[in-house]
């Protein structure tokens, strides 16, 4: 560990991480500033070959968390260790040892074809010209790119954009990776492609950060998960741990038409109810999905049928559903990821 | 332990990736070729136009210069193009890498930043070098035949007056960093740099507290000593005081410039301003 400044030994320390902003609002002679904070004592580590999780919904900070361990963003105040160095004192090593993807696919040069974009961050990640070859031969190949790695990438599909900026954060094999949503609009073949490396790299002892919009990919790639809201931690553990918390209170989900807000409520007054979620998917038909969370489980279902039955919504389907880490969020927070 | 050839690996990227860019929009390329000529044409026009046929006694009057007039007027506008494609070229590069979303991704890599302002903006300037150098060796050449000694000595100092310029270039990239307005900045600067350094006519005509701003610009000698050089390598000679003091620019602009630039972009990374369009 000689050079190394961080007092831990995991690839990844966040210690009392906080970040404010100011913002100026209001028209251009009367703006006034407004301090927002963006995180708030944000505590966590990863460590050697584990995945972990940062779930939340947009604007929770999870963005600015990345960007607080890549250097891009100074914090306010807390520490930041990367392989055992404080991004703030030695950015470079950290660097060196960091693989970032941020979220979209204009992240790459579009007037540059696919093999030039990541010749040219080999070479900013000092990698040698015989070993950049090698691997970005290997990498185009393993994500279905190289038949058309001459081509500009102006003319790739965005699958293939997002999928050159994953093979661009693992060029040159850092022992960190921080992958921002890596799999948003991806269809489902390259997000499995994409899943599968993930989890590779976790059994070569890659340490990984992933922040997720998809549950269901939080859920099944990552050791760990913090659910992170407004800025601060709100519960981390591995998922499954996470989902027994919820067990507890057991979800119906029901689907249904005609679902409206006076109903919502009604089924909030179950005495044993502690949580109702619903999501409509159909705005014509107001078809969606309820989901009560309850302290009795199904007890809860002839209650709640005899509120909508009343109420003339039309239920075609009801199960117990087995808690996920939306689930979770909402037991924590009261509302849905993508509220 | 890298070697000095894998160190300046990162810059020749960065050249190598900037000059694919300027070949696969070239009009640029084209602007500044054309550009050159337009110049020194219109103002030839102008001066014809007023003076009619004293307009060359008038000029060599005024300017104490011996040089063919076109000549003259080409070594301004292509020092002035050359000074526009490094401030733009480090500063409006940045700002255009940040709206593509490339920036970010340059500045989480391990590069010095020194490296990444350098290599920017070195592409343009190389091939409005060459194309200057094009240019003017053709146009002494063909006008100004008895000039063609004092070339080389020209062409020296030209280089020599770029490294203060790079410094400038750091100033700008910073102010672009941190504010996102660098079409208004460049532009400004262009335009006053076109005026206090003499492009088109020389410094003396301008008033004195003009000329002390134009004194402090590293262009307003590059041009005058270039002039000097073509018109006779002897003058060249008597002006090494203030090649000096182009090389003592050479030293402190780009120190000065580039602390300049970490504090802006320290600043940006408390804002988060690196990540805002």
């Amino acid at each position: 560990m000689a050079g190394k400044t961080g007092a831990g030994l995991d690839p990844v320390e966040v210690r009392g991480l906080s970040k404010s902003f100011t913002v100026k609002e209001g028209p251009v002679f009367r703006k006034t500033a407004k301090t927002v904070a963006a995180l708030t004592e944000v505590s966590f580590t990863a460590k050697k070959g584990e995945i972990f999780g940062l779930l939340g919904p947009n604007g929770a900070g999870k963005t600015t968390t990345i960007k607080t361990i890549c250097t891009l963003v100074q914090p306010s105040s807390g520490k930041v260790y990367v392989n055992g160095h404080d991004v703030a004192r030695e950015p470079q090593k950290a660097r060196q040892d960091l693989g970032v993807m941020l979220t979209g696919e204009r992240t790459l040069y579009w007037k540059l074809s696919g093999r030039e974009n990541l010749e040219y961050f080999a070479a900013l990640y000092h990698m040698s010209r015989t070993h950049a070859t090698e691997r970005i031969q290997y990498l185009l190949k393993l994500l279905g790119l190289q038949d058309r790695q001459d081509t500009l990438v102006e003319n790739y599909s965005t699958g293939m954009r997002i999928r050159l900026s994953f093979a661009k954060a693992i060029l040159h094999e850092p022992p960190v990776l921080l992958l921002d949503e890596p799999t948003m609009s991806l269809d489902p073949q390259s997000s499995r492609l994409i899943r599968e490396i993930i989890q590779e790299l976790r059994g070569r002892g890659h340490t990984i950060l992933l922040t997720t919009h998809y549950m269901e990919e939080a859920d099944q790639l990552s050791d760990r998960v913090a659910v992170i809201d407004k800025g601060r931690i709100i519960a981390m553990a591995a998922p499954e741990e996470l989902k027994d918390s919820v067990k507890k209170s057991e979800v119906t989900e029901v689907e249904a038409q005609n679902i409206n807000e006076q109903t919502v409520e009604k089924l909030r007054g179950i005495p044993t109810v502690t949580e109702v979620v619903s999501s409509i998917e159909d705005a014509s038909s107001l078809k969606g999905v309820i989901k009560i969370h309850s302290s009795h489980g199904r007890n809860v279902i002839p209650e709640t049928l005899g509120i909508l039955v009343k109420d003339g919504v039309e239920v075609s389907n009801v199960k117990i559903a087995t808690p996920t880490l939306e689930d979770v969020f909402i037991s924590l927070t009261g509302r849905a990821l993508r509220d | 332990m890298t070697s000095i050839a894998q160190s300046l690996d990162p810059i020749r990227a960065i050249f190598r990736k900037q000059l694919r860019h300027l070949i696969r929009y070239p009009g640029e390329l084209v602007f500044v070729l054309f550009i050159l000529y337009f110049v020194a044409a219109l103002t030839i026009a102008m001066g014809t136009s007023v003076a009619d046929g004293n307009a060359l006694t008038n000029f060599a009057s005024q300017t104490g210069s011996s040089l063919n007039p076109f000549v003259f007027l080409m070594i301004g506008t292509g020092v002035w193009m050359i000074s526009w494609m490094v401030l733009e070229g480090i500063g409006t590069s940045l700002r255009d890498e940040q709206i593509k979303g490339t920036l970010e991704q340059n500045f989480v890599a391990p590069i010095n930043r020194f490296f990444l302002l350098v290599g920017t903006a070195l592409s343009s300037v190389l091939i409005t070098t060459l194309i200057f150098a094009g240019t003017i060796v053709s146009s002494v050449l063909i006008l100004a035949p008895q000039g063609a000694l004092g070339l080389i000595a020209a062409f020296a100092i030209m280089l020599i007056g770029l490294i203060p310029l790079f410094g400038l270039g750091f100033v700008f990239a910073g102010l672009v960093v941190r504010f996102k307005e660098p079409y208004a900045f460049t532009q400004a600067m262009n335009v006053l740099f076109g005026v206090v350094t003499g492009t088109l006519y020389n410094v003396t005509v301008l008033p004195f507290w003009v000329r002390v701003i134009s004194g402090a610009v590293p262009q307003t000698i590059v041009i005058q000593d270039m002039r000097l050089a073509i018109g006779s390598v002897s003058d060249v000679i008597g002006a090494l005081g203030s090649i000096f003091v182009l090389l003592t620019m050479g030293v402190i602009y780009p120190f000065l410039g580039y602390a300049v630039f970490k504090q802006f972009e320290r600043r940006a990374r408390v804002t988060g301003d690196l990540s805002k369009y």
